[in-house]
């Protein structure tokens, strides 16, 4: 086979490919090679190599998908760099003073605290914000408890057992392009492990893993619920990371055994290209769970802001009898920013149960929509799903859009979706300011409360910051 | 023979003589086709709804023939009637003595100065497939035309029979034209009937002028093994107003696309449909509202009832352009469902470039609700009874609406024949 793809790679390799693997990261572009060289410099086991081989050739027969309602610049495959080794954290800045005022005005405004604001713009700080040693004392309660929480090259090392049964086994690498590249490639994620019967007793969160945050764009993450276990996981930053990769495509698999719940949080605010649409990261994301055991449940709750891009599914599929699975988004799009986001409810499992609500804002020049399915199998008897998806367009030149697909095999399963569309009044903020209230509260306090159903989800820290994070994105888009 | 099967289709119906009239008209049609192909489901446009019936069957074109019309002709229309068979003018079946001065009701081979409009709203290049095969071969079809400020009472009927001869079967490209003028008002019945196997490619265009009034039923009792596919294509004027109702009872394969344009302000639609469906039918309804400017106003239910290894696919889009302010667009898609062996698709979508609107949409699919049937069974209604009783009243608050009291009755009749609630009373008397 000679693809455009394997040319170049091949001649890649002619300009010396080889010394490349010595150095600290790979050449642009994508081949078995660059696979390879990624699987050998994290010492991984042979069948991990073969599952990226098999991934990466499975991806060359794919296509982009094109269906979702966004437009971009197609990324050129070849121009990334898909190994880039942890570098020893150098700082980009001594002091705070040199740090771009209108970031450190974002970070007052959410309320992120010094320290943290420091390591997030690059400050050096001498211990990044305690989380080293919170990281331990952590580790260690929760290692007590049977608990395996660490970063999913860790896993592979350590438990590779635990990894080989169950990574794949919910996204499959065939299962959609950017899932194949992410399997070929990834870098690093996380790996969480809840054995029987344990509910964690904390939140699990990448705060507390400083080091994952280097993962880099094609992160991998894993979580695993045993029978009757619980756990809370948090992903992602209300600040901004300005990061200059111009694509991520991550795949998270969720996997719940017999009466194991798993509550995923993302609140996602990557950098969203200027004004004018130039730059931002583009936002490609594999995200499912599966309910394997009876009683089983999978929450995904998503405060989406960020990326200039984003196309992203978070699933459930509804397997074991009564199980349940949540959806609850929330997402923002202002300027140039485009969001092509919902869910997937699956129902096989008899007496399955889903929710999905999803609530949509958009403002500027921007385009919002919500995709989803909720399928009724036609073993499914007794399913149950209820959709809400709601719009609020704030200015005229952005769109939102609703496009449910509803599938439904089952003559017992009940089914209802509900859409509508609204704008901040006039009359609404009049309202406000007669009590002495001024429009930018306002503001905020209405998507605040067009919001509610998905901020009551979060854990309480993130949806305080949450709530800030929506009303400084839309700061000066109304009125 | 021509055939309609897969690869052949097109060439097959173009390799006929081309019409002497609408030349352009079929021309461009022509030429779009040479581009588009049969959908499959990998169309997104297409994907519950499989054409394999198509491409399996042979078809010939139907010839004029006699036909027993006997209770198709509604009693109101009796002299605002124009019957076609197999695409074909009838003139003894159709009588148009009763019409009121101005208004006219004319086949199209011999209205083709008047109906220069034809073509218009659906434009071969907005066509898809089926609407340009009809556009490049229809053979003749009905054009209405109500004048100014004028009101007709009396319904009018346009029949579309189909027959099947000899072995194979037939296809037809019926055609209709409805244009009202300025504050013009009518009520129309659309109605596809027929027997045998056969292929119905209908497509229909309705132009209502400012401040004109239309109630459009359509009524799809196909024969049961037939293929029904039908584009309507309307547009809406300033202060207009536009009733549709589209039932769906007949044919073994059959999809609706109506196409609404909200043209110019004030403009209000009510968009209502209904599928019936049992044994191994299947209805594919996909709507297309467009509210290109501000201040208009739309409604549309549709509801489906599944029983057998039916399938029901509803896909309603509402698009509300950059500008239309003032938007109210409602849209409701209930399903229910008889059978463990049914199906139902619906996906209802809303595309929104303006802020200022209220737009709606729901659907929901379920079964009989457990705590009616019980409410009923408590007032001494057998299960069964109880059962056909609510399935019928699903159907029946939409057929309460149509003004013509005539097809109103009829089709009761037939509602209720299909929910197994025929002379409910009755039964219960004795």
């Amino acid at each position: 086979m000679s693809s455009p793809l394997q040319q170049v790679t091949s001649q890649e390799y002619k300009y010396g490919f080889v010394t490349d693997i010595e150095s600290d990261s790979a050449p642009p572009g994508l081949s078995e090679d660059t696979i390879r060289m990624i699987s050998a410099k994290k010492g991984e086991p042979e069948w991990l190599l073969e599952y990226r081989l098999k991934a990466y050739q499975h991806w060359l027969t794919m296509v982009e998908p094109e269906w979702a309602k966004v437009q971009y610049t197609r990324p050129d495959f070849q121009k990334i760099v898909y190994y880039s080794a942890p570098k020893p954290k150098v700082a980009k800045y001594q002091s705070l003073d040199e740090v771009d005022p209108e970031l450190l005005r974002t970070f007052e405004k959410l309320g992120v605290p010094m320290d943290e604001r420091k390591a997030l713009a690059g400050v050096a700080v001498d211990v990044v914000f305690d989380s080293v040693s919170v990281t331990t004392t952590y580790k260690a309660r929760l290692g007590e408890m049977g608990i395996i929480f660490c970063s999913l090259s860790e896993a592979v090392r350590e438990h590779p057992e635990l990894v080989k049964k169950y990574l794949n086994s919910v996204v499959p690498y065939t299962d959609n392009f950017y899932a194949a590249l992410n399997s070929a490639v990834f870098t690093d994620g996380s790996f969480v492990f809840i054995p029987k019967g344990v509910q964690c007793p904390m939140d699990l969160s990448t705060y507390f893993r400083i080091n994952n945050k280097d993962s880099g764009q094609f992160e991998r993450t894993l979580i695993v619920a045993e029978d009757g276990a619980t756990v809370s996981y948090l992903e992602g930053c209300t600040a901004p990371q300005f990061d200059t990769n111009q694509l991520h495509a991550a795949v998270v698999e969720l996997v719940a055994l017999d009466d194991a719940s798993i509550k995923y949080s993302t609140v996602q605010n990557w950098y969203a290209g200027d004004q004018d649409g130039v730059g931002g990261i583009f936002n490609f994301v594999t995200k499912r769970g599966l309910c394997k055991g009876p009683r089983s449940k999978i929450s995904w709750t998503q405060v989406e802001t960020g990326s200039a891009i984003t196309w992203k599914y978070p699933s459930c599929v509804l397997l074991g009898e009564g199980s349940i699975g949540e959806f609850y988004s929330v997402a923002l799009t202002n300027h140039k920013q485009q969001a092509d986001t919902g869910t997937k409810m699956i129902h096989i499992g008899r007496n399955t149960k889903s929710t999905i609500i999803s609530k949509g804002i958009s403002a500027g020049s921007s385009s919002n929509s919500y995709r989803g399915l909720v399928k009724v199998q036609a073993k499914a008897e007794g399913a149950r799903n209820f959709s809400q998806c709601d719009s609020m367009l704030i200015g005229s030149k952005c769109s939102a859009n609703t496009f449910p697909y509803i599938e439904v095999q089952n003559r017992t399963a009940k089914v209802e979706h509900e859409a509508t569309t609204s704008k901040i009044g006039e009359e609404q903020l009049f309202y406000f300011q007669q009590r002495g209230i001024p429009t930018e509260d306002a503001i905020s306090m209405i998507i605040n409360g067009f919001c509610k159903d998905v901020f009551r989800e979060l854990p309480m820290e993130f949806a305080v910051e949450a709530t800030k994070l929506l009303s400084l994105k839309l700061e000066g888009s109304v009125g | 023979m021509a055939t309609l099967t897969e690869g052949c289709l097109i060439p097959d119906l173009l390799a006929r003589p081309r019409p002497a009239d609408w030349e352009r008209l079929r021309q461009e049609a022509e030429k779009r086709l040479e581009i588009q192909t049969l959908p499959t489901t990998k169309d997104e446009d297409w994907k519950y709804t499989d054409l394999k019936l198509l491409r399996e069957r042979a078809f010939v074109p139907g010839a004029s023939r006699e036909v027993d019309l006997a209770e198709s002709i509604l009693p109101e229309a009796r002299g605002t009637r124009l019957v076609f068979v197999n695409g074909h003018f009838a003139p003894h079946l159709s009588n148009t003595s009763a019409l009121p001065p101005g208004v006219r009701m004319l086949p199209l081979a011999s209205a083709s100065a008047a109906a220069a409009g034809l073509g218009t709203l659906a434009t071969p290049e907005t066509s898809d497939v089926f609407a340009n095969l009809n556009h490049a071969r229809f053979t003749d079809g009905a054009f209405l035309f109500v004048p100014r400020q004028v009101r007709v009472e009396a319904p009018l009927q346009v029949l579309f029979v189909s027959e099947q001869e000899g072995a194979t079967a037939t296809y037809s490209l019926p055609r209709l034209l409805v244009v009202l003028e300025r504050g013009a008002e009518a009520q129309i019945v659309e109605e596809y009937r027929g027997c045998g196997q056969y292929f119905t490619d209908a497509l229909t265009e309705v132009w209502l002028h400012e401040n004109a009034s239309l109630t459009h039923e359509r009524v799809q009792r196909e024969a049961r093994d037939a293929v029904h596919i039908a584009t309507l294509a309307a547009r809406v004027d300033r202060g207009a107003r536009y009733v549709c109702r589209t039932l769906s009872l007949g044919a073994r394969l059959s999809r609706q696309t109506p196409t609404v344009l909200m043209a110019e302000e004030g403009a209000t639609l009510e968009l209502n449909g209904l599928a019936l469906l049992d044994g191994d039918q299947v209805a594919d309804t996909h709507s297309r509202i467009d509210h290109a400017v501000p201040g208009c106003s739309s409604r549309q239910l549709h509801k489906t009832i599944v029983d057998g290894h039916s399938r029901g696919i509803f896909n309603g889009r509402i698009f509300v352009h950059p500008g239309a302010q003032q938007t109210d667009a409602r849209q409701q898609a209930r399903s229910l469902m008889l059978s463990d062996t049914a199906r139902v698709d619906a996906k209802p979508e809303l595309e929104i470039f303006a802020d200022d609107v209220k737009c709606a949409h729901g659907a929901a699919i379920g079964q009989l609700d457990p705590e009616e049937l019980f409410y009923l069974q408590s007032r001494g209604l057998n299960p069964e009874t109880a059962r056909n009783l609510l399935t019928y009243g699903f159907a029946a608050d939409l057929l309460a609406l149509i003004p013509v009291a005539s097809l109103r009755r009829q089709l009761r009749k037939v509602v209720m024949a299909k929910t197994n609630a025929v002379d409910l009373d009755l039964q219960e008397k004795s």
